[in-house]
């Protein structure tokens, strides 16, 4: 609940949610980027979280970056820059 | 464990399949307590079923329309004006959606997660959808809908049972079973629970949906030990996200470094994960995804070459 408005707060990324205190959020963030990272990389995306600001830096190798504040919109967004969606259901890894 | 949203339940089912008289029974036994509002949804434009459910603490009528679809819009208004009550203290603890026998509980379940207000006030405890023992493989063989309603329930309530023989009962049990691994399958006759004979091992197959040639299959993926409830959300996000489509419904609780969380998604859309009380159970580590074109190996696979695992024996991954 906003203690200014009165409006009760949006539920936070189901993604982070087995997190049970602030080392667990990094640990459980440092793992997610590490494989993010290493799944985006052969489509020419890198993934970072610098701990300065929220949310995890999506880039390409151009340089061009964009900050995504969650997981699920990790994807959102890497799909929006390949024109298509990363499924895990397809090659190569099935 | 609550989180001081408001309460929603949605329950579901084929026309005349004994909704409205599972929810007569269960508001008199008062189930969901004292202050439970009802919202009856009917796509008749001359509602008939709020008459029924007198011992509610309000009912609210939505005629005219389907709430997934056509009625979408008046559906998350009365929802609105439920929880804006409640923000003043007057508003009751739960809400039990009786949709219309033409709506697909999912996609409501759906549209009331993308809303931003409701999102934010409303909590999903759970889809129950009635499913009628004496004309549901009629249903199935003939409505696409029938499959879907059954694809995301949380609990499948067999009615009618008296009225259909046990052989009928525990084919259809099976059945049901194969098609939602996850749904709690309870039986009951004039809104009354009664005990079920045991499922079927001849013949569980339901006919498939006649929109769909390759039907919904129900998948268990036991996730590997040691793996991280951090890298399963990983490979569960990418999946949910390419394949939200065709994966209907996710289940499964996921030891997590703040317990045992409950992870549910319909179509796509994941519910905020609720913690479950401490202490292991059978199932924990288990993920049921309901859908089309998937299988517990091609699941498998995908979550060992996604998250880079090594080769583990087969069947335990």
């Amino acid at each position: 609940m906003c203690t200014a408005c009165g409006v009760p707060a949006a539920p936070g990324p189901w993604t982070e949610a087995g997190a049970a205190s602030a080392g667990d959020r990094l640990r459980a963030r440092a793992r997610q980027v590490r494989h993010l990272d290493r799944l985006l990389r052969p489509f020419g995306l890198t993934v970072a979280e610098s701990g300065t600001v929220p949310g995890f830096q999506l880039g390409r190798l151009t340089g061009e970056v964009v900050l995504v504040p969650d997981l699920p919109s990790v994807w959102v967004e890497a799909a929006r820059m390949l024109g298509r969606a990363v499924d895990p259901l397809a090659a190569p890894y099935v | 464990m609550s989180d001081g949203r408001l309460r929603l339940t949605i329950l579901g089912g084929a026309l005349g399949s004994g909704k409205t008289t599972w929810a007569r029974h269960q508001l008199f036994a008062g189930a969901f307590g004292p202050r439970v509002h009802v919202l009856v949804n009917e796509a008749a434009e001359v509602p008939v079923d709020d008459q029924l459910l007198a011992r509610a603490d309000g009912v609210t009528v939505l005629a005219g329309g389907c709430a997934c679809c056509d009625g979408r819009a008046a559906l998350i208004a009365a929802l609105r004006e439920v929880c804006d009550l409640r923000s003043r203290g007057m508003g009751p603890e739960q809400v039990l959606l009786e949709t219309s026998g033409l709506a697909d509980p999912g996609a409501i379940a759906a549209s009331l997660r993308a809303d931003p207000v409701l999102a934010r006030h409303l909590r999903l405890d759970g889809i129950v959808v009635a499913v009628d023992a004496v004309h549901a493989m009629a249903q199935l063989t003939e409505d696409p809908l029938v499959h879907r309603q059954i694809a995301v329930a949380d609990r499948l309530l067999l009615t009618k049972v008296d009225a259909a023989t046990p052989e009928d009962v525990a084919r259809l049990q099976a059945g049901l079973r194969q098609r939602n691994a996850g749904a709690v399958i309870e039986g009951c006759q004039h809104g009354v629970g009664v005990v079920l004979p045991p499922p079927s091992d001849l013949f569980p197959s339901l006919p498939p949906s006649p929109d769909a040639p390759d039907p919904s299959v129900a998948a268990t993926l036991q996730i590997p030990d040691g793996l991280d409830w951090a890298e399963v959300m990983v490979w569960l996000s990418a999946l949910l996200h390419a394949r939200g489509d065709r994966v209907v419904r996710v289940k499964g609780v996921i030891p997590s470094a703040a317990g045992r969380l409950l992870v549910q998604a319909v179509r796509g859309v994941v519910e905020a994960p609720e913690l479950l009380p401490p202490g292991a159970r059978e199932g924990d580590g288990r993920l049921v995804l309901l859908g089309r074109g998937i299988s517990e190996a091609v699941l498998a696979r995908s979550m060992r070459g996604f998250l880079d695992l090594p080769d583990v024996e087969a069947g335990k991954l």
